[in-house]
C-alpha cells in the first residue's frame, strides 16, 4: 500500500538535478542552522575569548560558567536573580493559558459546526477578526478590563490576556477540523443518549488528536515567545521569560557579558524548541490532516 | 415494536419549506419506505421522527404516544445512518455498547447483549476491530447491530444501501428484509432507489417537492400511480406516456395514436368511466413495458390483449430480456420483449398492448383518470 503511493508521487530525475537539490537544500540547511551555531558556540566561551575577535570560531576554553551565570545569578533590571525566576513564571502563565485556549477553542468548534445557532456566523467572524487584529490596538482596553478586575500586574491576569488572545486562533483551528467530522456521528450519539458533553468527550476528543497537537504548539509558541503583553501587564514578581531576557541583555550597568546573553537566549528559546520536537511530526501531520483522502 | 403515525407534518428552515403537510401510518411490524428524488425532503422526514430535526406543525405519534419535545435517545428509536455513522476512535463492540454504556447498563449485560446481536449478523470475529479496518459491508453490518441491539420500538434506515456496490447492495437488501421478517420491527426506510423500494416495503410513501405524492402498498404505487410522477418514478425502465386522443366507436372507447407513418392507429380500452369525459381530447396514455411486448409473450391472463404492428428502430438484448425502441405517437417507447422474441430493427413487428394494464392521465394536471 505504502509502496505503491511512494511510487506513484515519486518523480523520476537524473543524478545531476538531484544532486542539484541535495546542494541547495544543504545551503539553505546551513544558511538556517548558522546563528544557532554562532549562539551555542559564544555561550560556552568566556568572554575575553568573544571580546578577543571571532565570533565564528569554537570555544578554546570550553566553560559552562555562562549558562550558570544566565540561569540562577545575573543581574536582570536590579536584581542578580538569574532568568531562573522568570522561567517559571513563563510556565506559570504559559501552561495554564494554552491547556484553557486549546479547551474552549476545541468547545468553540464544537459548537460552532455541530450546535448550529442563529448568528454562529457572526460570532465565528468576530473570533477571526481576533486572529488578524494587531494587538497594540487592545492594550489599553485591556489593560481597563484587568485594572476592573483587579488581576493586573498578576500571573492570572495574564493568564487571561494570554488566553483570550489565544482563543481566535485555536477556535480557527477547531472549528475547520470539526467541520470535517461527519455530523451524522454526532446524530448517531445523540440517539445512543449521550449527552452534550458526553458527545464532546468520547466522540469528538478521541479523533482530535492532531488539530489538539497543532493548537497546542502554536498557542504555546506564540505564548511563550510573547513580549508585548509581558512587558505592558505583568508586575514585578510576574515578568516572564521573554522580558527577563530583554531586562539581562539590556542591563546598562557594567560590561556587556555576550555569553551570558547567548546561554540566556537559547534557554528562553529551548522550551518552543522541546515542543517542536516532540510533537513536530504530528503538527505536520496535523495540517496535512483533510488535505488527502483516505 | 410500535405503529408509527404522522398527521399533517410542516418543517420549515427559515422561509423555505421543504416538508408541506405529510400525512403517513404504518402499522405495528409494518416496512414503511420514503422514496423520492434528492431533496424531495424524505430524510429530513426520518430526521424528524428521530428527534434530530424539530418539526414546525403537526404531530408525529410512535406507538399510540406523541413525541413532541422528546429527545432522539427517548424515542425508543435506533438509526442507521447513510454513512453508517460508526464511531471511529472505538471498537466494534465499543461502538455497539456506547449506548447501553452511556445508560449505565452494567458490563456482564452488555457482553450479553452484544454476543446476541453479532451473533444474528454474523460479526463476532469483527468486534475488536476498529470501523476502519473493516470493509464496507461489514460496516453496514456493524451499523445495524448498533441499531438492533437498542431493541427499538421503530427502525429508522437513511439510505444504508446507498454506498455498497451493486451486488452486496442485492445481499444486503435482502439480508434487511429477512431480518424484518424475523424481528417483526417497525421500520422507516429512506431510500431513492425505487426497486429498493419495491422490494422491501409493505407500504411506499412516494415523496416530492416536500408533498406526499402517493401513499399504499408496493402494488397499489407501481400498478395504480395517481400521477404522472409516481407513475414513471416507480420502475425500471419507466412508464411509456404517450400522447392520445379519446374516441367513441360504438359503444366503446377507443384511443387513437399516431404511429410513425402519420397514420393513426387505435387501441381499445377497458371501460373506464371518467374518460368519457375526453372524447375528442388527448390524454396522456401510460403503458410500462412489460405490458408491451410480443405476441407470444403476452400476458394470458389479461382479458384485454391489443395487437398492433409497429416499426421496430433500436433492438437492445439485456439478456433476461429484450428491449425494443419504438415510435409512438410521437415519443419514444419501450417495450420488453421476450428474450428470444424474433424482432429486428428497422422491420414491422406485430406487439401486443395489454390494455387491462394501461393507466391514463389528464395533460394538464398529470393526474390519474379513473
Amino acid at each position: 500500500m505504502t509502496r505503491s503511493i511512494s511510487q506513484d508521487n515519486a518523480v523520476s530525475s537524473s543524478r545531476m538535478t538531484r544532486a542539484l537539490i541535495y546542494a541547495v537544500l544543504l545551503v539553505f540547511v546551513f544558511y538556517y542552522l548558522l546563528p544557532l551555531y554562532v549562539m551555542v558556540a559564544n555561550s560556552f566561551k568566556p568572554l575575553d575569548e568573544i571580546r578577543g575577535g571571532d565570533l565564528m570560531a569554537l570555544p578554546k576554553v570550553w566553560t559552562l560558567a555562562p549558562w550558570a551565570s544566565a540561569w540562577s545569578s545575573a543581574q536582570i533590571g536590579v536584581e542578580p536573580t538569574g532568568l531562573k525566576p522568570y522561567f517559571i513564571n513563563s510556565i506559570l502563565i504559559v501552561v495554564p493559558a494554552v491547556f484553557l485556549s486549546t479547551v474552549f477553542g476545541a468547545l468553540n468548534g464544537y459548537v460552532l459546526t455541530k450546535w448550529r445557532f442563529k448568528g454562529d456566523g457572526i460570532v465565528f467572524g468576530m473570533m477571526l477578526l481576533s486572529c488578524f487584529i494587531p494587538f497594540q490596538i487592545v492594550l489599553i482596553p485591556a489593560a481597563k478590563v484587568l485594572g476592573f478586575l483587579g488581576l493586573a500586574g498578576t500571573l492570572k491576569g495574564l493568564i487571561l490576556i494570554h488566553f483570550s488572545a489565544g482563543i481566535g486562533f485555536s477556535t480557527l483551528f477547531f472549528r475547520n477540523y470539526y467541520a470535517a467530522f461527519p455530523t451524522e456521528l454526532i446524530k448517531a450519539a445523540q440517539i445512543d443518549g449521550a449527552s452534550f458533553f458526553q458527545i464532546f468527550r468520547r466522540i469528538l476528543l478521541p479523533s482530535s488528536a492532531p488539530i489538539i497537537v497543532v493548537t497546542v504548539i502554536w498557542q504555546f509558541t506564540n505564548q511563550w515567545n510573547d513580549f508585548l503583553f509581558g512587558a505592558s501587564f505583568s508586575g514585578f514578581g510576574t515578568t516572564p521569560m521573554t522580558v527577563a531576557l530583554n531586562n539581562l541583555v539590556n542591563s546598562s550597568t557594567g560590561v556587556k557579558e555576550y555569553n551570558v546573553h547567548f546561554a540566556g537566549a537559547i534557554l528562553a528559546a529551548l522550551p518552543t524548541l522541546l515542543v517542536y520536537i516532540v510533537a513536530g511530526k504530528y503538527f505536520v501531520r496535523g495540517l496535512m490532516a483533510g488535505a488527502v483522502k483516505g | 415494536m410500535a405503529s408509527l403515525k404522522i398527521k399533517n407534518l410542516h418543517k420549515s428552515y427559515s422561509s423555505v419549506e421543504v416538508l408541506k403537510g405529510i400525512d403517513l401510518e404504518i402499522e405495528d411490524g409494518g416496512f414503511l419506505v420514503l422514496v423520492g428524488p434528492s431533496g424531495c425532503g424524505k430524510s429530513t422526514l426520518l430526521n424528524t421522527i428521530a428527534g434530530l430535526e424539530e418539526i414546525t406543525s403537526g404531530e408525529i405519534q410512535i406507538g399510540g404516544k406523541s413525541v413532541e419535545g422528546l429527545h432522539p435517545s427517548k424515542r425508543d428509536i435506533a438509526m442507521v445512518f447513510q454513512s453508517y455513522a460508526l464511531y471511529p476512535n472505538m471498537t466494534v463492540a465499543q461502538n455497539i455498547s456506547f449506548g447501553m454504556d452511556i445508560r449505565g447498563i452494567d458490563k456482564a449485560e452488555q457482553k450479553k447483549a452484544i454476543d446476541n446481536v453479532s451473533s444474528i449478523l454474523q460479526i463476532g470475529e469483527l468486534l475488536d476491530r476498529k470501523p476502519s479496518q473493516l470493509s464496507g459491508g461489514q460496516r453496514q453490518r456493524v451499523a445495524m447491530g448498533r441499531a438492533l441491539v437498542r431493541d427499538p420500538q421503530v427502525f429508522l434506515f437513511d439510505e444504508p444501501l446507498s454506498n455498497l456496490d451493486a451486488k452486496l447492495r442485492v445481499d444486503m437488501r435482502t439480508e434487511i428484509k429477512r431480518l424484518h421478517a424475523r424481528m417483526g420491527t417497525t421500520i422507516v426506510y429512506v431510500t431513492h432507489d425505487q426497486i429498493e423500494a419495491l422490494t422491501l416495503a409493505t407500504k411506499i410513501a412516494v415523496l416530492k417537492d416536500g408533498y406526499l405524492q402517493q401513499f399504499g402498498t408496493p402494488d397499489e404505487v407501481y400498478n395504480d400511480p395517481k400521477n404522472v410522477f409516481v407513475a414513471t418514478f416507480m420502475g425500471s425502465p419507466s412508464m411509456n406516456l404517450i400522447e392520445a386522443v379519446v374516441a367513441k366507436k360504438g359503444e366503446n372507447l377507443v384511443i387513437q395514436i399516431a404511429s410513425n407513418d402519420n397514420n393513426r392507429f387505435e387501441l381499445p380500452i377497458k371501460n373506464i368511466a371518467a374518460l368519457e369525459d375526453y372524447v375528442g381530447k388527448s390524454v396522456l396514455f401510460g403503458i410500462r413495458p412489460e405490458a408491451l411486448t410480443d405476441r407470444e409473450g403476452a400476458d394470458r391472463t389479461s382479458d384485454q390483449i391489443a395487437h398492433q404492428d409497429c416499426m421496430i428502430e433500436v433492438v437492445e438484448p439485456a439478456g433476461s430480456d429484450t428491449f425494443a425502441v419504438i415510435n409512438l405517437g410521437g415519443k419514444e417507447a419501450i417495450a420488453r420483449l421476450r428474450a428470444d422474441a424474433k424482432i429486428t430493427a428497422g422491420e414491422q413487428a406485430s406487439l401486443a398492448f395489454n390494455m387491462s394494464k394501461a393507466v391514463f392521465f389528464d395533460p394538464a394536471s398529470t393526474l390519474r383518470i379513473r
